[in-house]
């Protein structure tokens, strides 16, 4: 009665010998997503002062081992991995060069902050022709033509201009029907990062326009002050997408001048700039970081991320965006009480302890596992 | 220290293998490349929307009167999962048909005889059929001797293809493929897939109903893997193997951070290609099997977030369909372009009002394609064509469907095969595994299973034996396992 049986099994048998031993070649997909590797090796080709406290440095492949640059989309940002005094740390910037040129160099623009670790490095310590070690691009925010609007207006406070300058080259190449215009704030005249890159667009194109705001000098050829209602007005279409980058002051001013003018929420998308988060207390806490066979105890202060604690105990963990967004950093709490500041997980992943140690700050004694 | 088992992927399938075994008390480790689980099967946020990758629905897995296969297995490892059994809801269109089908199976049998005098009969026929042929499938799971006697039906259509078996049992042409519509979009013509395979998933269809989960997928996937925890088990994220040596009496795996783990034995949720073509390189020979198995389609997946409730939209059907032809062999053929009419969508606010904040739906557009579609891709057209193909996959439902969404859009995000590859390491960005065709359908791996078994390594997930989806892949982990438990003992 099993005679089908013994059937289907030889079929199946003879199919198979009359295929051949040897190993199959990857597919095209398979060989194009393997071009994808996780860390770049870039090699620092330029540096330019664009401002006097702030730098722009020109990627360019490390032939030794990176032939081309993964091409990124405008808004998207980088994450620098660096070793500074024996300590591993990262910093996320935005690209702000012109994608279209991508696989051949990236630029990043760094200003430097008070008591800034990786600002103060890049800005003093490093040269041209230093190796650096960086992430894929990455990130979401940016120009979509199947979400977005045609009428763009993009709104930059301070060093958060750089993913426009990348957006301005974008838009201008690859999108005919879009216009852009980018308000950009800044304190003073000499604080304008970019600024003939800017005078150059302006002069050049159609549909890209930069307006510049200084909020502390007055200055012809300038707006003067923070950005109003009357200024974005002659700008506004019927529809408008907006993009902005910047601090969250920004942000919250500049909400308020959009209710103005009626535009949907779902026209309105930002970067996650940085975090911004003061204790109400000063203490130190342990942290106990669970590694795959090990366990590393270190000190936390209240005012201090878990990444960066665990950082400056020389522990290797992952990290990315360093705002709470791309997931790269998760960890399992298992004790302690923290506060996440603007995390942006699935419920599903709150709900069962995880955490962003980027954006997460002690509040009692912390053990966490890291599976690095 | 050596592990019993080594497990290589949190897929459904690691999951379910590794569950199994802490379960029985063995020593096991999953080596998981994200820092997630679930594999295919996860979620991701984008502003306010929590989109779920890939499962809608669960088969196989029913309510608390018709308990699927599936449940029953979750129920033994004591894992508890929101879930809902809904009806059939969804709108149909081909070039000839544009139809709703929804309620109940006799509501769609009703719809085909309306369509197609005659149907109904043979297709009531074919239902009563369907038990002894799942129940006979079953028994081959737990690899036990099947008396064939007792299911004469199962044994007299091991041999027939899902469309010469309806033939037989008179169900009329047109019928036959419309009933057969859940194979176009994973590329198996019916006169290739197995009858039996075909009976089986109508009969978890058909009595146990289509089960949506309340919770989101990294919801079940974390369950899964919490349970596995519990239970003994110990799962490293962020662990991407890169190489296996045997030693002696072990295997040593390396992972990406340059840590080492070792077992006696591996289970593999990757295919059985990705493994000898990436891990084992000294292996200079892949079985000739592999050689001859096709890939499934490859495909595109548009996850689209809509700042307006799916009623204000129109949208009224859980599913949407669109057919270039109903014919599966020939719909297969317009596959192997990009700019094809067969695609599918789904709205999981009609079924689940939670899947979304209020006042917002979460639309998923999904397109799948054979052969080399995608060869003009390259690093520097990428985005660009990646918007391209979702922008016409977003026009084609709007025409099809005649449901305005453009501008609607506030969140949007798009998985190419590229992305499957770089997430699952899925051959090809494949997303059901290997077509299920001919030879090479389900129930004929499974029958040859015994004499294909490797000693020292075992494949689970949809890969595996028992083909694509969360019931086929928590199968294959459960079931392979419990055979190696088995051989253990004697």
């Amino acid at each position: 009665m099993e005679d089908k049986i013994l059937k289907l099994k030889e079929e199946r048998q003879k199919i198979s010998k009359s295929y051949s031993k040897k190993t199959p070649n990857p597919t095209y997909i398979d060989t194009l997503a393997n071009k994808h590797p996780e860390i770049q090796h870039v090699i620092i080709k330029e540096i330019i002062t664009e401002t006097p406290d702030t730098k722009s440095f020109i990627l360019t492949p490390d032939m030794e081992t990176t032939f081309e640059l993964i091409p990124f989309k405008a808004g998207q940002y980088i994450s620098l991995k660096l070793n500074i005094n024996d300590t591993y740390v990262t910093r996320a910037y935005s690209l702000a060069s012109d994608p279209s040129i991508s696989s051949k160099k990236y630029k990043i623009t760094i200003k430097k902050v008070e008591n800034g670790l990786v600002s103060n490095y890049m800005n003093n310590e490093v040269k041209v022709g230093d190796k650096l070690l960086i992430s894929l691009p990455v990130g979401n925010f940016g120009y979509d033509p199947n979400r977005d609007e045609e009428n763009v207006i993009a709104i930059a406070g301070g060093s958060g201009i750089t993913p426009f300058m990348s957006l301005a080259y974008e838009i201008e190449k690859n999108y005919p029907n879009t216009h852009l215009t980018v308000f950009y704030s800044v304190k003073t005249a000499k604080d304008i990062i970019f600024k003939d890159e800017i005078d150059l667009i302006n002069k050049k194109s159609k549909r890209v326009k930069f307006v510049i705001t200084l909020t502390r000098e007055k200055k012809d050829g300038y707006l003067n002050g923070h950005l109003k209602k009357e200024m974005l007005e002659p700008y506004i279409s019927e529809f408008n997408t907006i993009l902005m980058c910047g601090p969250k002051a920004l942000y919250q001013a500049m909400n308020e001048i959009l209710s103005g003018f009626n535009i949907p929420k779902k026209s309105v998308h930002f970067e996650n700039f940085n975090i911004e988060y003061t204790p109400s207390e000063n203490n130190e806490y342990d942290l106990k970081v669970i590694l795959k066979n090990d366990f590393i105890v270190t000190k936390c202060k209240s005012n201090e991320t878990l990444l960066e604690a665990m950082e400056k105990a020389h522990i290797k963990a992952p990290s990315m965006c360093r705002v709470g967004i791309c997931g790269y950093c998760r960890s399992i709490l298992l004790e302690g009480k923290i506060k996440m500041i603007g995390s942006n997980m699935p419920t599903a992943a709150s709900i069962n302890d995880y955490i962003h140690p980027c954006i997460t700050y002690p509040e009692s004694n912390i053990v966490i596992r890291l599976d690095i | 220290m050596i592990y019993d088992y080594l497990i290589v992927g949190a897929g459904i399938g690691g999951l379910s293998a590794g569950l199994n075994l802490a379960f029985n008390k063995k020593k096991t480790l999953i080596l998981e490349k994200n820092s997630l689980p679930g594999g295919l099967v996860s979620t991701f946020k984008r502003g306010r929307f929590e989109f779920d990758t890939s499962i809608y629905t669960l088969y196989d897995y029913g309510d608390d009167v018709h308990v699927g296969n599936l449940q029953e297995l979750l129920n033994k490892f004591k894992i508890d999962l929101d879930t809902k059994v809904i009806p059939f809801n969804i709108r149909l269109t081909t070039p000839n048909n544009n139809l709703v089908i929804r309620g109940e199976i006799n509501d769609f049998l009703l719809e085909l005889e309306r369509l197609n005098e005659g149907s109904m009969l043979p297709l009531k026929e074919f239902m009563k059929i369907t038990k002894e042929i799942h129940e006979a499938k079953n028994l081959l799971l737990t690899n036990s001797k099947i008396n064939y006697d007792k299911y004469p039906n199962f044994y007299k259509y091991l041999d027939y293809d899902a469309k010469s078996g309806l033939r037989a049992l008179k169900v009329p042409e047109d019928a036959i493929n419309l009933f057969g519509f859940y194979w176009l979009e994973l590329g198996s013509p019916l006169n290739k897939l197995s009858f039996i395979d075909f009976a089986d998933f109508m009969y978890k269809l058909i009595f146990k109903k289509e089960t949506i989960l309340l919770n989101k997928n990294l919801d079940f996937t974390l369950k899964l893997t919490n349970r596995y925890q519990e239970l003994g088990g110990r799962i490293y994220f962020n662990s991407h193997v890169i190489s296996i040596t045997k030693e002696k009496n072990y295997y040593l795996l390396k992972t990406s951070d340059n840590q080492e783990h070792k077992a006696k034995h591996l289970i593999f949720d990757v295919s059985k290609r990705y493994v000898y073509t990436n891990l084992l390189p000294g292996t200079k020979e892949i079985n000739e099997l592999e050689n001859a198995r096709s890939l499934s389609p490859n495909g595109v997946v548009v996850y689209l977030g809509l700042n307006r409730s799916a009623s204000e939209l129109g949208l009224k059907n859980y599913k949407y369909y669109s057919f270039s032809t109903l014919n599966s062999e020939n719909n297969t053929k317009y596959m192997t372009s990009l700019n094809h009419d067969t695609f599918s969508a789904y709205v999981p606010n009609v079924v689940n009002p939670n899947a979304s904040p209020k006042n917002t739906t979460i639309l998923i557009l999904k397109q799948t394609y054979f052969d080399e579609v995608f060869n003009t891709l390259n690093l520097n057209n990428y985005a660009k064509t990646k918007e391209e193909i979702a922008k016409n996959l977003i026009a084609n439902f709007e025409n099809t469907f005649k449901i305005d969404i453009s501008e609607y859009i506030e969140e949007i995000e798009v998985a190419t095969p590229v992305t499957f590859v770089r997430y699952t390491n899925s051959v090809n960005g494949s997303l059901y595994g290997y077509m299920a065709k001919g030879y090479d359908n389900p129930i004929n791996r499974i029958l040859s299973y015994p004499d294909e078994e490797q000693s020292d390594f075992t494949f689970v997930g949809a890969y595996s034996l028992f083909g694509s989806h969360v019931d086929n892949a928590f199968y294959s982990g459960y079931y392979l396992t419990e055979q190696l438990l088995k051989k253990k003992e004697n």
